[in-house]
């Protein structure tokens, strides 16, 4: 293994910690290599001593899932034990670790986001699907204004041409709007399961890593 | 997972401690010093240091070296130096307490 591949595995298994934690080991490791190449050794024989480095980085990360490990079991002798007892008690279901805490966090002020985002969105999608609902009520009541002039023919019998000219003009006008109001809708409900796809995917995402 | 392994993590932190009490070095200097007494994953040194100087046992700073990367040494703070006692007399402790306990049970 070079010295770039040991590297990359390290920095690949490293991704669960701050960033800023996981540059200053790789910048130790990268030290490392830089004074053992000064001092003659081979990439190689350097990558040996080192160790490997998933196994590495996994004991960086699990020092960090369980505090409790972090002093070797056989050195607690007589008292110090009871207070690792105490303290593995007190903690009950597994460690409270900065990693799990922080995932924690994050998923509680993405809900948190979620929420607020939603209290607008919501009443937001709602106020769309009225106004669409709106341009078919007019469309509707365009096509049907020669009923509506029927009607009124019919109670009053007077003819107005202006009322048959409007009458026309109402039932292209409502053609239109129908026409639209398909667009409309699909689009409508397109922008609704795609908002409510990704509400979805956020809460699912957030729970598989965890 | 390889008991020895187990072993030689716990003592680790006890050698490199003794080792940084001794003098302040950096972490090259302290792997190899490390390597000429007992076989250990070198690697396990820098993220052992890092904790050390988060739990305010070791501290750091920066030397330049010719035709290198600056060196971080580590220096034992008082507490350290307090830990690191503290772990010796375990160990002795421990240790004593262990070879008498193989003594016993495997020698007639």
């Amino acid at each position: 293994m070079t010295k770039n591949e040991f590297l990359s595995v390290m920095e690949s298994h490293l991704t669960a910690l701050p960033p800023e934690e996981r540059d200053e080991l790789m910048d130790d490791y990268k030290a490392h290599f830089a004074f053992g190449l000064q001092s003659g050794k081979t990439e190689e024989e350097i990558v040996t001593e080192l160790g490997d480095p998933a196994e590495l980085a996994k004991e960086v990360l699990g020092d960090r899932a369980e505090p409790k490990n972090e002093q070797p079991l056989y050195w607690f002798y007589g008292q110090e034990q009871k207070q690792a007892q105490g303290y593995a008690g007190q903690t009950g279901q597994g460690p409270e670790t900065p990693l799990r805490r922080r995932i924690a966090w994050v998923s509680a002020a993405l809900h948190t986001g979620l929420f607020f985002l939603n209290l607008v969105m919501i009443p937001l999608l709602i106020a769309f699907w009225s106004a669409g609902v709106g341009i078919a009520a007019g469309a509707a009541s365009g096509i049907l204004s020669p009923v509506l002039l029927l009607l009124d023919y019919l109670k009053d019998p007077v003819f107005y041409p202006a009322k048959a000219f409007a009458s026309v003009a109402l039932v292209g006008i409502g053609i239109l709007l129908l026409l639209s109001s398909r667009y409309i809708f699909k689009g409508l409900l397109k922008l609704t399961l795609n908002y409510r796809g990704w509400n979805v995917r956020l809460m699912k995402g957030n729970v598989n890593r965890d | 997972m390889d008991i020895s392994i187990q072993f030689k993590k716990g003592a680790l932190e006890l050698c490199v401690l003794v080792l940084i009490h001794q003098q302040a070095r950096y972490g090259y200097e302290l792997a190899q010093s490390v390597s000429e007494y007992i076989e250990v994953a070198e690697g396990a040194l820098y993220p052992l240091l890092r904790r050390l100087v988060k739990e305010g046992y070791c501290m750091t700073y920066l030397q330049e070296s010719s035709g290198g990367p600056p060196r971080k040494y580590y220096k034992l703070t008082p507490e350290g130096e307090v830990h690191m006692h503290r772990l010796v007399a375990e160990w002795n402790k421990f240790s004593i307490g262990v070879t008498r306990l193989i003594q016993k049970g495997i020698q007639p």
